[in-house]
């Protein structure tokens, strides 16, 4: 179904999304928020690292758009806010 | 990090993903792309025009034909274009070999496509050698160790959580706070 535009309309919405992919990896990221204890690891957002890497926006001089955190089982990577 | 990217106020699609070693049947290159691909679209008050598209000239063909690697990845590198776009992939070591090439060679040619994308991974030291391969001079790398006052802050959280009554008083829980930060600095 389309509208004036051309747009699926909401009816298509969820199929759509279906069609594209079956997991649901923000059920996962739900959970991991609800057990998150509030600031834990935020020394890393602030970090100068991390400022230039989310602010970046592709132009001008060369920049880098990719970000590897590493660290061994149980450091708190999944829960990095 | 998918919370922090989503809070600049910026109009912005933040697509995550979370590796488990237990499931990786569930995470050939095509499945990791295509939810990340789901919720890039997702994140557009109305189904780009593109994607429409493509979904109506695939439902009518038998069976319904699924979309292939080099599609998502053109699709992806199109709508990051049009919005930035953060991908966060966690535990890069919970990924088979293969499967992980595949996904850093994608996202590689996303930034291509789209160079304001930008891409956060999160895996044990070892698998850093697989993502300077593929990203060679585009990484920032960054060791990750909790830091003491975390640690802290994490275990009175969790004990302030403990419904066990009388038995916990503050000397019980300096006392466990000790212990734990003495554990960790031998780790």
């Amino acid at each position: 179904m389309q509208n004036d535009q051309g747009i699926a309309v909401s009816s298509d919405r969820s199929e759509i999304l279906a069609w594209l992919s079956p997991l649901e990896p923000h059920l996962r990221h739900h959970d991991i928020r609800t057990n998150r204890v509030q600031d834990v690891g935020d020394w890393l957002l602030r970090t100068e690292e991390f400022q230039s890497w989310k602010s970046g926006d592709g132009q001008g001089e060369p920049q880098k758009a990719t970000m590897f955190c590493s660290g061994n089982l149980g450091v708190g990577k999944t829960y990095i806010r | 990090m998918c919370d922090e990217a989503g809070e600049s106020g910026e109009d912005i699609a933040v697509a995550c993903f979370y590796f488990d070693s237990t499931a990786q049947m569930e995470q050939s290159a095509m499945s990791v792309l295509g939810a990340l691909l789901k919720q890039v679209v997702g994140s557009f008050d109305q189904i780009p025009k593109e994607i429409a598209d493509v979904f109506r000239r695939h439902k009518k063909l038998i069976g319904g034909r699924e979309l292939q690697l080099p599609e998502i990845v053109k699709m992806l590198g199109s709508l990051s274009s049009m919005q930035r776009t953060y991908f966060c992939l966690d535990a890069l070591d919970g990924c088979a070999a293969p499967d992980l090439a595949k996904i850093l060679l994608s996202l590689r040619d996303i930034i291509k496509i789209s160079p304001a994308s930008r891409v956060f991974l999160t895996g044990r030291p070892y698998v850093g050698g697989e993502v300077g391969k593929y990203f060679p001079e585009e990484t920032i790398f960054l060791s990750i160790s909790p830091r003491n006052d975390d640690i802290v802050e994490f275990i009175c959280a969790r004990l302030a959580e403990d419904t066990t009554s009388g038995e916990m008083d503050e000397v019980l829980e300096a006392e466990i706070v000790k212990k734990i930060l003495e554990t960790v600095s031998e780790m």
